[in-house]
């Protein structure tokens, strides 16, 4: 994934739309728009940046889980099995991007469910650890229909679908053809934490080359 | 009505692990110390019986922090990557051999268990320098200040049992090296969270170190005073790697090495 | 299962949508892709939407009709409401509407007998389905009890944006533009999904946006410059740059011709300060060049027709006369007042110079067109109140200077709502008297003037500029409708209180200025119907409460397109449906069918029929060679009058050869044809009728301003003599920060005392507070920093030992609040921000959040109103740490 802070505004309707699309209870954002400032007045800069699982090539969160739930798919995408997580949140203090949640009780917006909460409530997410999927299952049903992820909606993740500056991009990063190739080869960019040497597959774009 | 979760982007503490999984490395760890002290102590069986009562302890904490209690054994399936998995292999191991030696009293057995409990303690230090997601726990330093602290409560605790002098010795030299790998962490760490440590980290220098030595000096005159020094070592590293768990543990947040050009 | 339908909470809407629907519940909302390419912002769907399915379930929803039992009112009064039966609750309106109506429409003072109010910038017509023609088919009402607006609004760009280039709202062309200037002008938060889409994309263009502001706003955040400028004191930096372009640059750097022959430059004024005109046609004269004095033979006309010279007189172009009074308005003069570096005004100024391509032509849609790719934006704070005349009259100037107005890449008008017809700017052009565009301003002149007013708060008696078309009443002085409820000032007729009171859509209670007071005088009404959502601040005072269809549940087709609000500009323009996405869940019922039953309880039916046939529902139902015209007798449901309605448009849309009904327009969710994008720009339309600009110099504002001080006087009026002060040819810099000390004095406070300008900002997540009780829009919301409390400057904080989440007590002499304090780096150490409006004490949900609001602590006050009949939304306030 792709994040082009130049576009951002800090609007969280990918972080509204990802809590639709994947029925997170209240205080869970799998993603999540961050309102940075960097300096001081005047000289201030002000910063959104949006945040979630960066799908690390090497996940720390993997690497503690005891689990084995949580997995790296062949594409990338860093995956949690929620039959097998025991909730033990060595994940959570192992992710240096604070991806992911541990919910131990159903919440709900105002208390008792609400008809859309009971149907986007699951038990099987309760006392696990859960975070961004990059929609894994819309891509694979997308896939499975001949559809481009990152081009086509219905193959895309919710976030990059609703984003309405064109800031979030999704697609293969391994596809020298591909839009975020291109975005990756015309701008200069960065990942968050580099140093920690956990390869995120989430990029920041700043500046054209 | 509560106010939302905020998120970052300063560093802000983890909510994941609390007293509970604190519980893990206090008694956990001094529990490995008693059974690693045991041979010193001439393998007594009620030490290590403590010790694995200790463990035992500390490991019903963290059951009762995890989010599905009975899916426990799962804990198990990642002995290749997981230091958590390591931990529970060896715990097992732990309780298999330091059974079998309060139970027979064999001397080899009391010296397996005790190499034993010192690998639990590793994976146990090794747990938290995994934590990539916490500075203060990553930092490579804090590998022999969790080890060597759970040495010196356990070492601490045995003598209130008996005062053996090869026991004394090891509880002597462990205080001074855990002293030693307390200043090492500190030094390396450099991180605001340190702060949070400060008071725990002068307890266990003041009240850990100086005074135990002190009274280690004064028991020639007064064996009470080992009790005494015992209790403090273990109580100032509990302290510690409560503090460490719950209050330094603040994650990094987020920053930016680049602004976006608009 | 995906339901089409649009979500138009806000005026940067409509978002065109799509609902999952799962076994008959409403999971999540999505964009419509189908109309990304039609959408300008590429079908995408702004945060607000995503609140739409807790909207529709969230538990706090009024079910059912509501009576008030408790006859006593008043904040700390219990309503006591208990659920009657809707048969119960229109039968007791329609009694009360007929007792009116038997006892005439007006009242003793002349008056309405019958008030209306809704909010949100004419957004609640997008949900009122055809009330409208109920209201048409009553008569008089007054919709002048203003719920925020000439506060929250722009107003003074409304009424002098229309004025100058039919402009009730003013947007740089951003897909074109390569810089803008924009004081406060919060883009990123109040323009919508396709101002944060146009923006982004300008961003990566290369646009560079200069942001002037005393906080640093998320358009602040968005832009390349931030210059934290004094609050109130815009004027003086506007006048500054025009100071540099005009008297530091050479003339060639401006566009020279377009100032000779688009604008009012080479018209001469005599001595007494209006155009000479021609002795025998009585049109203005005009110079050969836009610098130039010379001795003419002439008339000048004062404000009555008198003459006030004649002969060979002295003239001075309007241009001349421009660089003459920008003269003192130097950027040292300017860095004193705003707290802006001279050497930073200088650079901006010859920035916007360096990108004005001026000369230079562009093709759109085969026409070619000048190209100046430069504009000036004004935010709202900027733009009401006193200075907001000074700012529109420098930012219009600004974009004259560089030929930069209504072309591409410019400063551009969005849309019309003074002006008739509503639906085309273009078709809005007409010639006025003196080669500029007739304005319809309310009569001054001596047989004309009215001092009865026909609503309370007196806009055809007091705003010329408000004009006296369908958006009027809400566009004039709209707090004296309840100020004036205390005290009537002298010459008009006694403000009584409306006997019936419909309020929709709004929570002036909390919305509008001096909170405190608007509730007191709302506690007085006799008799208050309110559509109610939840229980909220103004319904708490109402007598019944009507649950309507929530956004999700009920059916109306509104207009989308053309250019509309801001950075709405379409390249296509037809209808769009909202529909029930699910069934009902509470006893709530369709606007339309309330408003269908109260006429036809009220007798009103055949009236109310013959209303929505000539288009009150949005579209007239008999066009050409098509009619879908409801027999007016008859009682129709919902779906039978949207059906015409939808058969209307479809032939409307395609000249006859459709028409789709209801049941086409569910499956399609919209409709639409070409709208060229030349159509954007109005230069074109005026240069082809020969029309100019009335810039630099206004004759006629000057002329009706005396004019009107002259009616008042004559009425012994003296009360509206500061505002008449306004009416100026050219206007000059006054001491705008002074007012605010002075409200102080007035209430008893020094100015020392209370040293911080609080302001406050549009949340992009919240705006019109609509949807303040959802859950998931608190949630996101939070994520922005402010919404928790009041933002305040880090280093100003640590001085005052004020701590992040600090509670802290905000005064004016006369009332204060209590927030938490947010530490920031991005705003002045004199301002402090409290972002939206909340001070909610009545809403479910939003109670409890503890976030106050400015709106409790503006006053509500003559002095502090401008000649357009608003106010600034700030207040001077100290602020100190409190013990819990």
């Amino acid at each position: 994934m792709v994040a082009d802070l130049r576009r951002c505004v800090g609007c969280q309707t990918c972080t509204a739309a990802c809590k639709h699309a994947n029925a997170t209870p209240p205080g869970v954002q799998w993603r999540r728009v961050l309102d940075m400032e960097v300096g001081e007045f005047p000289s201030v800069k002000r910063v959104f940046v949006p945040v979630g699982c960066m799908h690390c090539e090497d996940p720390p969160c993997m690497h503690v889980c005891p689990s084995t739930a949580t997995r790296k798919r062949a594409d990338g995408i860093v995956t949690i099995d929620y039959d097998l997580c025991i909730g033990c949140a060595y994940c959570a203090v192992a992710c240096p991007y604070q991806a992911r949640y541990k919910t131990d009780v159903a919440q709900f917006a105002y208390g008792a469910p609400m008809p859309n909460e009971e149907i986007g409530n699951d038990e099987k997410r309760l006392g696990v650890a859960t975070k961004c999927t990059f929609c894994a299952d819309r891509i694979d049903s997308g896939l499975a229909k001949g559809l481009k992820p990152g081009k086509d909606p219905d193959a895309t993740p919710a976030c990059v679908n609703s984003c309405i500056a064109q800031a979030l991009h999704f697609g293969d990063a391994d596809d020298p053809g591909s839009n975020i190739s291109e975005l990756l080869a015309e701008n200069q960019f960065f990942r968050m934490h580099e140093e920690l040497g956990t390869k995120p597959g989430f990029y920041y774009l700043w500046d054209r080359k | 009505m509560s106010r939302p979760t905020t998120f970052g982007p300063r560093p802000w503490i983890q909510q994941h692990w609390d007293a509970r999984a604190a519980a893990n490395f206090m008694l956990g760890g001094s529990g490995a110390g008693l059974l690693a002290a045991a041979p010193l102590a001439g393998g007594a069986p009620l030490l290590q019986a403590l010790g694995l009562a200790l463990i035992a302890l500390g490991l019903g904490a963290v059951w009762l922090e995890i989010g599905r209690k009975l899916r426990a054994a799962h804990v198990f399936f990642n002995p290749w990557t997981s230091w958590m998995s390591r931990e529970a292999l060896a715990a097992v191991l732990t309780f298999v051999l330091g059974l079998l030696s309060v139970f027979s009293s064999e001397r080899s057995l009391t010296v397996a268990a005790a190499l034993s409990a010192l690998l639990f303690l590793w994976c146990q230090a090794r747990i938290l320098h995994a934590s990539k997601g916490i500075p203060a726990w990553r930092a490579p330093q804090v590998v022999p200040l969790v080890m060597l602290t759970g040495l010196a409560e356990g070492a601490g605790i045995a003598l209130l049992f008996g005062d053996v002098a090869a026991l004394v010795g090891l509880f002597g030299l462990a205080l001074l090296a855990r002293a030693f790998a307390w200043s090492r962490y500190r030094t390396a760490l450099r991180l605001p969270c340190a702060a949070a440590l400060e008071p725990s980290g002068r307890a266990l220098m003041q009240l850990g170190t100086v005074l135990p030595v002190a009274l280690l000096l004064f028991s020639t005159l007064a064996p009470e005073a080992l009790w005494l020094a015992g209790l403090l070592a273990a109580v100032t590293g509990w302290r510690l790697k409560f503090a460490l768990v719950t209050r330094a543990s603040h994650n990094q947040g987020f920053s930016l090495p680049h602004l976006p050009i608009r | 299962m995906k339901v089409k339908t649009y979500c138009y909470q806000c005026v940067a809407g409509p978002d065109l949508l799509e609902v999952e629907v799962e076994n008959g519940v409403a999971t999540q909302v999505t964009p419509n892709f189908d109309a990304a390419t039609i959408h300008p912002g590429g079908g995408k769907v702004c945060v607000k939407a995503y609140g739409l399915v807790q909207k529709l379930y969230n538990p706090n929803r009024v079910r059912t009709p509501m009576k008030r039992t408790n006859p006593r009112k008043g904040r700390d009064e219990d309503p006591l409401f208990v659920p009657i039966s809707w048969d119960e609750a229109l039968d007791t309106i329609a009694r009360k509407l007929i007792e009116i109506r038997g006892k005439g429409l007006l009242d003793a003072s002349g008056y309405p007998r019958v008030a209306a109010s809704f909010g949100g910038g004419g957004t609640p017509q997008s949900y009122m389905g055809t009330f409208p023609a109920f209201l048409g088919a009553w008569g008089p009402i007054d919709m002048g009890f203003g719920s925020g607006q000439g506060v929250k609004c722009t107003h003074s760009e409304h009424l002098y944006g229309e004025f100058w280039h039919r402009a009730f709202t003013v947007s740089p062309d951003t897909p074109l533009c390569e810089y803008v200037i924009s004081c406060g002008a919060n883009t990123e938060a109040s323009g919508g999904v396709v101002g944060v889409w146009r923006h982004a994309d300008a961003r990566i263009r290369g646009m560079k946006r200069v942001q002037v502001e005393p906080h640093l706003s998320i358009t602040g955040a968005c832009s390349a410059e931030w210059v934290p400028i004094k609050p109130k004191t815009d004027p003086a930096f506007l006048y500054a740059l025009i100071h540099v372009m005009l008297h530091e640059e050479p003339r060639q750097r401006l566009d020279v011709d377009f100032l000779l022959n688009h604008t009012s430059s080479p018209y001469l004024v005599g001595p007494n300060g209006f155009y000479l005109r021609d002795l025998s046609t009585k049109k203005p004269l005009l110079a050969e060049a836009i610098e130039k004095t010379c001795h003419v033979k002439a008339v000048e006309i004062g404000p009555d027709e008198e003459v006030l010279a004649e002969g060979e007189l002295q003239g001075v172009t309007a241009f001349t006369k421009l660089l003459e009074h920008m003269k003192p308005y130097t950027p040292e003069w300017a860095e004193k007042i705003c707290d802006v570096p001279a050497a930073t005004i200088r650079r901006i100024a010859r920035e916007y110079l360096d990108h004005a391509h001026i000369g230079e032509t562009i093709v759109i849609d085969g026409k070619t067109l000048p190209f100046r790719p430069v504009a000036v934006a004004l935010g709202k704070t900027v733009n009401n109140g006193w200075g907001g005349f000074e700012c529109c009259w420098a930012r219009t100037m600004l974009a004259a200077l560089a030929g930069a107005l209504e072309v591409p890449g410019g400063t551009l008008g969005t849309t019309v709502r003074l002006n008739k017809p509503l639906s085309e700017r273009h078709a809005s052009v007409k010639p006025g008297a003196d080669g500029f565009m007739a304005y319809p301003l309310n009569p001054t002149d001596k047989e004309h003037w009215k001092p009865e007013p026909n609503i309370r708060n007196a806009y055809r008696t007091l705003v010329p500029l408000a004009a006296n078309g369908p958006w009027s009443q809400a566009l004039g002085p709209t707090h004296f409708s309840w100020m004036f409820l205390g005290e009537t000032p002298p010459g008009l007729p006694r403000v009584t209180y409306p006997e019936l009171w419909f309020v929709y859509r709004t929570n002036p209670a909390i919305s509008f200025w001096d909170t405190t007071q608007v509730a007191e005088r709302m506690a007085q009404f006799p008799f208050v119907v309110a559509l109610a959502y939840t229980r909220d601040e103004t319904n708490h005072f109402a007598d019944i409460l009507l649950p309507d269809q929530m956004d999700l549940e009920s059916l109306q087709l509104i207009y989308v397109g053309g250019s509309k609000y801001i950075e709405q500009f379409w390249k296509h323009e037809g209808y769009a449906l909202r529909q029930p996405v699910v069934r009902p869940a509470t006893e709530a019922r369709d606007f339309t069918d309330i408003a269908t039953e109260l006429a036809a309880r009220t007798g009103l039916l055949e009236r109310y029929n013959a209303s929505i046939n000539r288009g009150a529902a949005g579209v007239p139902l008999k066009g050409l060679d098509w009619s879908f015209v409801l027999e007016e007798d008859r009682r129709y449901t919902r779906d039978q009058i949207w059906d015409a309605v939808c058969r209307a448009a479809s032939a409307e849309l395609t000249d006859g050869e459709e028409t789709h009904g209801l049941d086409w327009w569910k499956q399609n969710g919209l409709r639409v044809k070409p709208f060229p994008q030349s159509d954007w720009y109005l230069f074109p339309t005026l240069a082809a009728q020969g029309l100019r600009f009335e810039l630099p110099y206004q004759e006629q504002l000057l002329r009706v301003g005396r004019q009107l001080e002259r009616r008042l006087h004559e009425h012994g009026m003296q009360w509206w003599d500061k505002q008449l002060a306004e009416y100026q040819a050219l206007p000059a810099w006054k001491e705008f920060p002074r007012l605010w000390e002075e409200e102080l004095a007035r209430a008893g406070g020094k100015a020392g005392d209370f040293p911080f300008w609080l302001l406050t900002s549009r949340s992009m997540q919240y705006a019109w507070g609509g949807n303040v009780g959802m859950q998931i829009i608190r949630e996101v919301a939070s994520n922005v920093a402010g919404h928790g409390g009041v933002i305040i400057n880090a280093q100003k904080a640590a001085e005052l030992g004020i701590a992040e989440g600090d509670s802290v007590e905000i005064a004016t002499p006369r009332r204060q609040v209590r927030a938490r304090a947010v530490l920031r780096q991005g705003i002045r150490p004199d301002t402090l921000l409290l972002i939206a409006q909340f001070d909610h004490w009545a809403t479910p949900f939003a109670k409890d959040f503890g976030v106050p609001s400015l709106n409790r602590l503006v006053p509500m006050s003559m002095d502090l109103t401008d000649a357009t009949g608003s106010g600034a939304d700030v207040v001077r306030v100290s602020i100190k740490k409190t013990q819990k």
